[in-house]
């Protein structure tokens, strides 16, 4: 069995952000996510991250699954921790060798981390709580130009396709005594091996062209879906789009 | 009966230049069953995809039950004649099974409860019940194949074109799908075009045969074809291994009249041979018997 990466792996379990619309849940979260993002302090930041780590709870989604996606983003926003310290001006903290550390600098930096784990934490139970073809019906739904949803929609079926067929690839290759080095040979054959692939998949894509003009594809296919909003649904988005609210009234109203 | 599909002096080149056929005629009945052998490389794809004119001739035309393609609307075209492509994963392109059956009715402007109607059909007469939401990549390759013959009924075409349909089934898939093909063009009176290269199958498939290779060579029922040894060996073609299991018997002197096809056929010519014969059939070695084996290994290059 092939372990494809499935964002929606666990799409069928059932929690109150399963049940949730997902034209109503896409539009929540995105709100939510702009507002977390563009917060300009750091404890708002940390209650916006709070309120993200809830709804992932709210989600049921296991913890592994999660943390695998986050990881990629922290790695990426680590630099931002270490770097922002020493090249914002500000009050120093101490210095060392000619570098001196910043507590605003230091601020900045975990505010920048804050908010992209926050994000990225939120997109789960935005996207990973619906199976995958239905966000993009979701999407179309939405009025998203429909190029985009047709993008989505072959890019999401053909990646699994181009996943195995570089997985075969790489097995007849070590099959046939490739080892894994960082030597310029081992480089060139990876290259060449992608190479492949590239010609492969646009020589699919004229097949697949020709299987769809055979069932009269003209350029903009429907699909049929039946979505339909309940009270809950109106009591989420409500809740989701008032915590982003929040998170800007709060300041004026005295609290921080 | 009505003419299903008229070639007239096909020829294709490719854009480089290089004959892919040349001067390809053929005529099919409705509710025929036609299957195109031919070696690798014959051009048996590509004079499919003329068909329902996904590829236009550079001479010659095509027509479907007497309306030249050229002059018929696309979608005309796709609602008359429906393809199933060689890999499944060429044809099922949309995120789930659902959506790909429910693509080709909505593309012929089929109301929302039709199109539901259709899938419906579709989905139970192939037996892929359970499987809508499923995504191509967790279906078997067969499973993949009846979506993709699922998916071209669902527009309910008069004729059917399939590329190599049994191809890298397992054999229970293969038969089932054999089965499912006939049960079509019997119920529902389905023209079929089919190209394979999975000779045991023919019998079971076929009414006549075309072979080609970029022009048509020879055409005939199965047992014509099957007969014409000459034909067989310059097209590097092959015939069905009952077929050639009787050829052997014959060298060792069983006495059958026709030689069998099929399985069902050799039951029951081995029945009218025993009952002719007195209860019992008849095999024996001569010195002939070893020239005439010899002939036939040298016949199919066993050597």
């Amino acid at each position: 069995m092939v372990n494809y990466p499935e964002i929606d792996r666990y799409s069928a379990l059932d929690s109150p952000m399963h049940r949730f619309d997902p034209r109503a849940k896409i539009i929540a979260f995105l709100i939510l996510i702009f507002a977390v993002v563009l917060l300009p302090d750091l404890k708002l930041a940390f209650i916006g991250f709070i309120g993200a780590v809830l709804f992932l709870i709210a989600s049921k989604l296991p913890l592994r699954f999660a943390l695998q996606h986050i990881k990629w983003v922290f790695l990426f926003v680590v630099p931002f921790i270490v770097i922002m310290p020493f090249t914002v001006d500000g009050t120093e903290i101490f210095s060392f060798y000619g570098l001196t550390m910043t507590y605003e600098g230091l601020e900045y930096g975990i505010l920048v981390a804050v908010r992209a784990i926050s994000a990225v934490i939120l997109v789960l139970p935005m996207i990973a709580t619906t199976r995958f073809d239905i966000t993009i019906k979701a999407l179309d739904r939405l009025k998203m130009p429909n190029m985009l949803v047709q993008m989505f929609m072959f890019t999401y079926r053909y990646i699994f396709v181009f996943v195995v067929e570089f997985q075969r690839t790489w097995r007849a290759m070590v099959a046939r005594g490739f080892k894994l080095k960082t030597s310029l040979y081992a480089l060139k054959t990876i290259g060449k091996a992608l190479g492949m692939l590239f010609v492969r998949s646009y020589e699919r894509g004229d097949r697949v062209y020709q299987a769809l003009r055979s069932r009269g594809y003209t350029g903009s296919p429907r699909t049929l879906v039946e979505f339909q909003m309940h009270a809950s649904d109106y009591i989420w988005a409500i809740l989701i789009i008032g915590f982003a609210v929040s998170l800007y009234v709060i300041p004026f109203a005295g609290v921080s | 009966m009505r003419e299903a599909i008229t070639v007239k002096n096909l020829s294709y080149k490719y854009p480089d230049g290089t004959k892919a056929l040349e001067n390809v005629n053929m005529e099919v009945q409705e509710g025929e069953r036609i299957v195109i052998v031919g070696p690798n490389g014959a051009g048996k794809t590509t004079f499919m995809l003329h068909l329902n004119g996904t590829l236009h001739g550079t001479e010659g035309q095509i027509e479907i039950f007497g309306k030249s393609v050229d002059k018929m609307k696309r979608a005309e075209i796709v609602k008359e004649v429906g393809m199933v492509f060689q890999d499944p994963d060429d044809q099922l392109f949309m995120p789930t099974l659902f959506d790909d059956i429910a693509f080709g009715p909505i593309n012929l402007g089929l109301k929302e409860d039709e199109v539901r109607e259709r899938v419906a059909k579709a989905i139970s007469s192939l037996g892929l019940s359970g499987f809508e939401d499923r995504a191509p990549h967790h279906l078997s390759f067969g499973e993949k194949k009846k979506a993709s013959l699922a998916a071209v009924m669902a527009m309910e075409p008069r004729i059917l074109v399939l590329d190599e349909p049994t191809a890298n089934l397992d054999p229970y898939s293969r038969t089932e799908l054999i089965g499912i093909l006939n049960d079509l063009n019997e119920r529902e009176g389905i023209t079929m075009v089919i190209a394979t290269h999975d000779v045991n199958a023919i019998p079971e498939l076929a009414d006549r045969i075309y072979a080609l290779n970029r022009t048509i060579i020879e055409t005939g029922t199965p047992r014509e074809i099957f007969s014409n040894g000459e034909l067989l060996e310059h097209n590097k073609l092959d015939v069905p291994d009952v077929f050639k299991l009787f050829e052997v018997l014959r060298c060792f002197g069983f006495g059958c009249e026709k030689l069998p096809l099929s399985l069902d056929d050799a039951v029951s010519g081995i029945t009218k041979v025993i009952e002719t014969e007195g209860g019992h059939i008849h095999l024996h070695i001569h010195e002939h018997t070893h020239t005439e084996v010899r002939k036939w290994k040298d016949k199919y290059g066993h050597h």
